[in-house]
């Protein structure tokens, strides 16, 4: 067990590494002054300059530059905007929201998702199997930012139910419907893939042993059945963080919340890349720390993984 | 509940009945008669052993006698299977499932995916104590281990949270076998418990096996492909080919004088250590499509006494002597055939 | 049992039945799947031919007319610039066909041959494939769209649209050649063990014979079933990166663009998001509905 999780930490170092690197080198790197159009659609100013220059060593050899970067990094200095603001207060201002509106996506993704999927697997062919069906080839078809953007016109201006734009507070309440507009996609998948891991895992040898033991059909679907299919489930979730994040960056752009998502949003616009840029490798630095910890509980979940 | 207790009384009939079992399977390219009118009996003490090539229905009756069978594509559409006298095709699902693991027990063939892999083998062998005599946690891994030393698994105490993928074929078997005798079955059928399994671990599981059962006195239905393995345990024999019975008899008397040229063929084709340089038979011809079965009897395609009227009459089960059946109209000439 | 009549009823044939010859069966007799290739080959036509649905030329800007409602002549209306929007919306369908087709083309023969090339080759080729598609993994796929995207946006003001497209299908590409070559790699891994392919080796065939007579077909299905599905997902985030204002940008003309165009006059003319959207959801339902019906032909499973 132990050899398995130091396996998995010790397999994530150069990910974690190549990925940093490959950002570096695309957002500094690249031939030409690394300045122009990085400060939108005006000219750098000189303060700017001169002050990233200096903390990123634009002028020492690629792996100097490099190791300093890395080493801004962990100690939570993800550089300025053009306007001298620490980027790394923007995140810690924004930080909170945006892992609320992620919880509240998370939570929709998982009790609707994995339900109708599992429901749908114990009854293929159902009515309810062709309404899960329907419904998820919906909500593969429309993205994200569509509907997002139908969601706020037909609740927030045409009914009124909700605000189109969240306040700077972003309560639980005013998250609930950005919320289901991030997880919408996931949800989808998540419901086909418990579908169809029910669906195969219920012919398996291994349920009709638990039948054969006289097992009550509760005990056979709830421990035996759902066990072995969370296993996949699981590691689902943990993959599509990416497709969660990327939600948020469309979604907290569109509902104006001010959170990590909005920030790139609104820089993305506005082709500010000295906040997309660390904002994003944070993002991608979370999506793997939280593929390692997939990883990990998937050690759990398997036991085959693990002692292979 | 009655049923699930050794000793109901009054019932002096045989354990477990199997009385013309007709099963179906509905599928796309039409219906199949998997099973058509099987009827065997086993009593306690007994061990009856099923024999059949793949597709001769031998595992289809076991899994309609569990109760396990998956409806559909397969439909039951006649017969009754008798246990303790009881129909247990009349009993609701509920009552059923109080007589699988305590009253009628089964090995399955493949132990790798019959175990669940995400389980410990201690964890699923407690189960049936904790679900069914709602014994503790604790308890129940103590007779977990209990059981696992009754089958001979070495260092059973170390290895009792082990899952099934650590362990080796014939002790995965081993833990199949621990799991299915947990509550003292009356019955326990083994479907091919060796199949998987090396030449020298299969004896190991047969040998196993006979001693359990000789231990507890349940009786024993033992399903196999292969006549060499059950000579030494069974008690007497039923031949299946294309879903039906082609001959009933002890096994002593199957294996000296068959009475049915399948049963017949059989026996010539298993390698003989005692008669060296002879010639080793096949039986000729492939097993019947079971969407399109023969006409008369269903194995006139590939019999060497077949006369006319087998194509066209299908043979009925004939009392060849005591306790004897055969579905051969000319099972004389196959008893007196000096072939081998 | 079910096996053994699948077996005696699939021997009947002139010549082996393949699985290719099943699942064109299989596919036939679905409804879903004839739905989706007519509205596919309708969009095809229409990024092909947009002379076909409309004359009116998609530039033409009259802006005393800014965002007429729909009329019998503008039968969509007109934009914030008095361009048509039907006209607009009909030429849109060219720059997402493309990017959706070529992007999966592209990562699809790449993927492909790399996890070819891991697979059997193995040693260190296999580590450099394998290594290199983690660390570009690492990127979640739109979120590392978007840093590429916005590292080249200043560079490329005023770019022409075939620079414009092939940047955005170059970074798409790049994002999701790994995953592909992960499947065909595994695919290749559970073949090359077969013992055909060991007899193949044993009777002296080459490495290149035994690469694409034997495991090349071998690893096709799961490509192609990932690859049907791969159209819809990049069509959509062709889009998600224009509405951002890092994908596709005028003078291309595209559903994307003409959503993200439309911005903020949402309230007063709905039609303006309405029909670019409708039409960008529908080629995306399209092909997700291809994807699925070749899926479940190709993968008997569950049928």
């Amino acid at each position: 067990m132990g050899r398995y999780f130091l396996r998995r930490l010790l397999q994530a170092i150069p990910v974690l590494f190549g990925t940093t690197f490959l950002i570096y080198v695309l957002v500094w790197q690249l031939p030409g002054d690394p300045f122009v159009g990085r400060c939108g659609d005006r000219v750098c100013p000189e303060a700017f300059v001169n002050a990233m220059n200096e903390q990123f060593r634009l002028d020492e050899p690629l792996l100097i530059q490099y190791g300093h970067y890395i080493a801004n990094l962990l100690q939570g200095d993800l550089g300025l905007t053009y306007n001298m603001t620490p980027v790394s207060d923007l995140v810690v201002q924004a930080a909170p929201i945006t892992l609320r509106l992620a919880l509240v996506a998370l939570a929709f993704e998982v009790v609707i998702g994995v339900i109708a999927g599992v429901i749908a697997g114990l009854r293929r062919n159902s009515f309810f199997d062709n309404l899960v069906f329907v419904s998820t080839l919906l909500a593969l078809s429309i993205p994200t930012f569509v509907l997002g953007r139908f969601l706020q016109w037909l609740l927030g201006v045409r009914w009124g139910i909700i605000t189109p734009s969240v306040s700077g507070d972003a309560t639980w309440g005013e998250l609930i419907v950005p919320g289901i507009v991030i997880a919408t996609t996931t949800t989808a998948i998540l419901a086909r893939l418990a579908r169809t891991t029910i669906a195969e895992n219920l012919r398996a040898d291994y349920v009709r042993t638990a039948i054969a033991k006289g097992m009550p059909p509760r005990r056979v679907i709830g421990v035996h059945l759902l066990r072995n299919s969370l296993i996949p489930i699981v590691t689902l979730i943990g993959l599509d963080l990416g497709t969660l994040m990327v939600g948020a960056v469309v979604t907290e752009g569109i509902f104006n919340i001010n959170g990590l998502g909005g920030l790139v949003y609104d820089h993305v616009l506005r082709l500010d890349s000295t906040v997309v840029v660390p904002v994003a490798t944070l993002f991608v630095l979370i999506y793997i720390f939280a593929n390692l910890i997939v990883d990990l509980i998937y050690g759990v979940l398997d036991p085959r993984i693990r002692y292979e | 509940m009655t049923l699930q207790n050794g000793d109901s009384g009054d019932y002096s009939g045989p354990l477990l009945e199997v009385e013309h079992l007709e099963v179906e399977f509905h599928t796309r390219a039409g219906i199949v008669k998997a099973v058509n009118d099987v009827s065997f009996t086993v009593d306690s003490r007994e061990t009856l052993a099923v024999l059949g090539e793949s597709g001769s229905g031998k595992s289809v009756t076991a899994q309609t006698i569990m109760g396990i069978l998956d409806m559909p594509p397969a439909v039951i559409t006649g017969g009754a299977v008798r246990f303790r006298g009881t129909d247990l095709l009349t009993l609701s699902e509920p009552q059923r499932r109080a007589i699988r693991g305590q009253g009628i027990s089964i090995i399955f063939q493949d132990a790798l995916s019959a175990l669940n892999p995400v389980f410990s083998v201690g964890w699923q062998i407690a189960e049936m104590f904790r679900v069914h005599r709602g014994m503790s946690r604790k308890d129940a891994r103590k007779r977990a281990i209990e059981l696992m030393e009754r089958v001979h698994i070495p260092a059973a105490a170390q290895r009792v949270d082990d899952f099934p993928h650590q362990f080796s074929g014939g002790m995965r078997q081993r833990i199949m076998i621990a799991m299915a005798i947990a509550l003292d079955p009356d019955v326990l059928i083994a479907d091919e418990p060796t199949t998987a399994l090396d030449v020298t671990v299969q004896a190991q599981i047969m040998e196993l096996l006979g001693e359990i059962q000789r231990d507890s006195g349940m009786g024993m239905i033992l399903i196999t492909h292969d006549l060499g393995v059950v000579a030494d345990i069974a008690d007497r024999t039923t031949v299946m080919y294309a879903g039906r019975v082609m001959e009933q008899a002890g096994v002593f008397e199957t294996y000296q004088a068959p009475a049915h040229p399948y049963t017949k063929g059989l026996l010539d084709s298993i390698p003989r250590l005692d008669q060296k340089g002879g010639v080793l038979h096949t039986i000729t011809g492939t097993p019947p499509d079971l969407l399109d079965t023969p006409s008369g009897c269903v194995f006139h395609p590939r019999c060497r006494f077949r006369k006319d009227d087998c194509l066209t009459q299908a043979p009925p089960l004939y009392e060849v002597g005591e306790g004897r059946t055969s579905a051969c109209h000319y099972y004389p000439e196959v008893l007196d055939d000096a072939g081998r | 049992m079910s096996e053994q009549l699948a077996h005696s009823s699939a021997g009947t044939g002139e010549r082996p039945r393949g699985l290719w010859d099943d699942a064109w069966d299989e596919l036939k007799r679905r409804p879903i799947f004839w739905i989706s290739a007519f509205l596919i080959v309708l969009f095809i036509l229409m990024a092909a031919f947009p002379g076909l649905f409309t004359r009116i030329d998609p530039n033409a800007a009259d802006l005393s007319r800014s965002m007429e409602s729909p009329s019998s002549k503008h039968w969509f209306g007109l934009d914030r610039q008095g361009r048509d929007v039907f006209a607009r919306t009909i030429h849109g369908a060219r720059a997402s066909i493309i990017v959706g087709l070529a992007a999966t083309l592209v990562t699809t023969l790449v993927g492909g041959l790399l996890g070819l090339l891991a697979a059997y080759l193995g040693g260190w080729a296999d580590t450099l494939i394998s290594r290199l598609g983690e660390i570009l993994l690492g990127l979640p796929f739109v979120l590392g769209a978007i840093i590429i995207l916005a590292t080249f946006a200043g560079a490329q003001s005023g770019a022409g649209p075939v620079l414009i497209i092939t940047l955005v299908v170059g970074t798409l590409t790049l994002l999701s050649w790994p995953l592909v070559a992960r499947i065909a790699r595994s695919a290749v891994y559970a073949v090359k063990q077969a013992d055909y392919v060991q007899a193949a080796r044993a009777l002296g065939a080459s490495p290149f014979r035994i690469m694409f007579r034997h495991l090349l077909p071998n690893a096709l299905a799961p490509v192609i079933v990932y690859g049907s599905l791969m159209v819809a997902t990049f069509i959509s985030a062709e889009a998600t990166l224009s509405f951002l204002g890092v994908g596709l940008r005028p003078p291309v003309v595209s559903w994307g663009v003409a959503i993200s165009e439309a911005g903020s006059y949402i309230r007063q003319a709905f039609f303006l998001t309405a029909f670019p959207t409708a039409f960008l959801c529908i080629t995306v339902l399209a092909f997700v509905m291809l994807g699925d019906a070749v899926r479940d032909a190709l993968d008997p499973k569950l049928r």
